[in-house]
């Protein structure tokens, strides 16, 4: 069974494709790592198949669910760390969490009760009290991280999820989702920039350029030809020349400098 | 290396410009044009007649002038507060923000200080109606005590930011501390013992009174000192002018350091860096069913942490007991029995005009958190209900301890003129913020946090806001114009509450409908508040 699937998805900003004939296969239970440069199209799909926004062509089917046709299904059993996270900056992290799985559906106590789990295992316990405006990206990334997972949902997607956070942070993370996922509780998509971590982590790989899906299978398939970084890189084009050194910081005299 | 003041300005035109060249951006410089329009032609009439009265007194000279200059000034000291809550357009210049660039800081306040005086159509209306003063004076008696009139005037407006601006960092300071609420609340208790024990109620004791406030005036030194010093030079005296003009001058600069050495602390620690700690509240949430309940909670929550809120709150029962002790209505002819009962009506409408930010645009503060409401499986009807019953709930409190505060300066009114208080409080409600609701899924704009009012709304939606207080004010003008005629005043509170429910019907009809308007347009409203490309 795919957890996603797309035919034709796509999205066009001012008639420009951002995401262009989108055919994502993604198998329930996989780790489906998501790669391309900046500017490839990573986040706009992201924002398509968690319906943040909506397609100029084709469908996308999550779940087994048509997203357009029974949106609020579908959410109810996604969690999402979207590109700019969504959290209410003006709550504590604990009645983020809280009333972010009673959004949900939980009751109260029982959101009230994994909330106090997920600030442990995250280790914001001692910040619970602190409204999420305080919190530094990485603690904010956490919290997120804890919103999606509250309500337990079946499929996770995750926009760049170790970006801002620390080593120890991340390594901690990588295991708690390797976990769900080894227990086939679940669904994850994730984008992210760090290729070694994502070789680490996920089951399967896309790699979209310039809108397009260029490379897509499982990590063995698409390891075939060499590591992910070579793959990668033969898919997105060339290594490109170093660019040449800047004038006023190359020289000894530092010409032009203000201050000079 | 320092960043020129060129540099800043032309940073604040180019957003400006992109912010016209965006998605809606036409259709906001319009607005903000026809906003212009209203207020500019508005401002020459008063100007002019500001400047009649300036000519006059300055062909008369000596107590004359002292007279119609006072009333001038006075009628500038009244509308201080309205100057000061359009002082936020620094804001777009973020002190927080620019710590990170070799900018000094005290360019970047400053120039967000002179922006906000020039830049707003109503503080422009206060600067044209400065302008009639002199020109009239101008008119009337040419020769160089016009440069010291104009310096008076100009030092009287930038005393008067500096000030307001003054004024606004402390209370947001204290709005962000913890207690803040309950030390507020201990304050005002123990004002109200001092007037109880003082007996001064009712007009005679105010008269009695009056040279005593008289001697307060100091504390607001801008409209006292420029009036000292304008009165002395309409009076041909300019060089027993010059000590007021020289005090004002060091007043207004020690203001405006005060404030920007406030402003810049709350900036480096971040500005909240001290908030109250969780307490374990009893649910609101269980009063409503489904979604409703915790999106209600988040709302509540969001509000009472809101500085604007706070300010609000702590500000307006006082200002109602300030007007019930100091100015209480007296109407005369058949109006009389409306005089107990004016303030009461004022004030349930002041307290929707005072939080309109939160109904016209009600999506401003949420940043990041908008996108929640598109990922979870909430209905987005369900998102409007939560924000406007929680803003119900907080306007319907603030505005029975107004009431309260007023009622207890200037004695308990007739029940019909309380019930018909609060039934206009309720009523106004749906129909205000139902179609507040329509403009803030239209044109919503993302709002910094704080506890300024104005740049809290896009120019089309304070157009629309405008225009939605002014039509309901009238619709609910009607039955009191009909209750005068019938000489039958019960009958205010019992129409005012058929419009009430009159209103609330609609309002829960139209309420998926916008929910949908608000799924639709969901690009638009994330770009607006979170910044999404689209």
């Amino acid at each position: 069974m795919l957890a996603i699937e797309t035919r034709g998805l796509t999205r066009l900003f001012d008639g420009k494709p951002a995401v262009q004939d989108l055919a994502l296969a993604v198998p329930a239970g996989a780790f489906y790592g998501f790669l391309g440069p900046n500017g490839a199209g990573k986040s706009t799909t992201m924002r398509l198949l968690t319906g943040l926004l909506a397609p100029t062509a084709g469908e996308a089917r999550v779940l087994g669910v048509d997203l357009a046709a029974s949106p609020l299904a579908v959410k109810a059993q996604l969690g999402v760390v979207p590109d700019g996270l969504n959290l209410f900056e003006r709550l504590t992290g604990e009645e983020q969490l809280r009333i972010h799985g009673q959004l949900y559906g939980l009751p109260r106590r029982e959101a009230a009760r994994r909330a106090g789990e997920l600030l442990e295992a995250l280790e914001l316990s001692p910040d619970a009290g602190k409204v999420v405006q305080d919190y530094s990206h990485g603690m904010k990334k956490k919290l997120a991280l804890g919103c999606a997972l509250i309500h337990g949902p079946r499929l996770l997607f995750l926009d760049e999820p170790f970006e801002g956070i620390d080593a120890v942070a991340v390594s901690g993370i990588r295991r708690l989702l390797q976990d769900l996922v080894a227990r086939r509780a679940l669904t994850i998509f994730l984008t992210s920039h760090v290729l070694e971590v994502v070789e680490r982590l996920v089951t399967h790989v896309g790699i979209i350029h310039r809108g397009r899906l260029v490379v897509q299978g499982t990590l063995e398939e698409v390891r075939a030809t060499g590591t992910l970084e070579e793959t990668f890189i033969r898919a997105v084009g060339e290594a490109r020349p170093a660019p040449p050194p800047l004038s006023w910081l190359a020289g000894p005299g530092r010409e032009g400098d203000p201050e000079a | 290396m320092s960043a020129r003041l060129g540099d800043l300005v032309e940073l604040r035109l180019r957003l400006g410009w992109r912010r016209l060249r965006g998605r809606g951006g036409a259709a906001e410089g319009a607005a903000q044009l026809v906003l212009f329009a209203l207020a500019v032609p508005a401002a020459l009439v008063l100007s002019a007649a500001l400047g009649l009265g300036s000519w006059r007194a300055a062909r008369a000279g000596g107590g004359h002038a002292s007279i119609a200059l006072g009333a001038i000034l006075f009628g500038l000291w009244q509308t201080w507060t309205a100057v000061g809550v359009t002082v936020n357009e620094r804001d777009a210049l973020d002190l927080r923000r620019m710590l990170a660039y070799p900018v000094a800081p005290g360019r970047v306040y400053a120039l967000g200080l002179v922006a906000s005086l020039v830049g707003d159509p109503f503080s422009l209306t206060w600067l044209l109606l400065l302008g009639g003063v002199v020109a009239g004076a101008a008119v009337a008696r040419p020769g160089a005590w016009l440069l010291l009139l104009a310096l008076a005037l100009l030092l009287f407006a930038a005393a008067t930011v500096a000030l307001v601006a003054l004024l606004q960092e402390l209370l947001a300071r204290l709005a962000r501390r913890r207690f803040a609420r309950e030390i507020a609340l201990a304050a005002g208790l123990a004002g109200w013992l001092a007037l109880a024990l003082s007996g001064a109620r009712g007009a005679g004791a105010v008269r009695t009174a009056f040279p005593a406030l008289a001697r307060l005036r100091w504390i607001l030194y801008p409209p006292a000192l420029a009036h000292a010093a304008v009165t002395r030079l309409f009076a041909g005296e300019p060089d027993r002018a010059l000590p007021w003009l020289g005090l004002l001058a060091v007043a207004a600069v020690t203001t405006g350091w005060a404030a920007y050495r406030v402003a810049l602390e709350a900036a480096r620690t971040g500005g909240e860096a001290v908030l109250p700690q969780p307490r374990r509240t009893r649910p609101a949430a269980a009063l409503f069913p489904e979604r409703l309940g915790p999106l209600f909670e988040k709302e509540v929550r969001q509000l009472a942490r809101h500085p604007a809120v706070r300010v609000f709150a702590l500000a307006l029962p006082a200002l109602a007991a300030l007007v019930g002790w100091k100015a209480p209505v007296r109407l005369g002819g058949d109006l009389a029995p409306l005089s107990q009962a004016l303030p009461l009506f004022f004030l349930a409408l002041y307290v929707h005009l005072g939080l309109q930010a939160f109904w016209v645009n009600p999506l401003a503060w949420e940043r990041g958190g908008a996108r929640a409401f598109y990922l979870a499986p909430v209905a987005p009807g369900d998102v409007l209900a939560a924000k406007n019953l929680a803003l119900l709930a907080c306007t319907t409190l603030v505005f029975l301890a107004s009431e309260t505060a007023h009622a207890a300066a200037a004695g308990w009114p007739e029940p019909w003129a309380v019930a018909g208080a609060l039934a206009l409080e309720l009523g106004l409600a749906p129909v205000l913020y139902g179609l507040g609701n329509l403009v803030g899924v239209l044109w919503p704009r993302a709002a910094p946090v704080g506890a300024q009012r104005s740049g809290a709304v896009s120019p089309l939606a304070a157009l629309a806001g405008m225009g939605i207080a002014s039509g309901a004010t009238l619709l609910f003008a009607l039955p009191v114009m009909l209750a005068l005629v019938l000489d039958r005043l019960w009958t205010v509170p019992v129409a005012w509450g058929v419009l009430a429910g009159a209103g609330a019907i609609a309002w829960r009809l139209t309420l998926p409908a916008v929910g949908r308007l608000l799924a639709r347009r969901r690009e638009a409203v994330l770009a607006a508040v979170t910044g999404d490309e689209v």
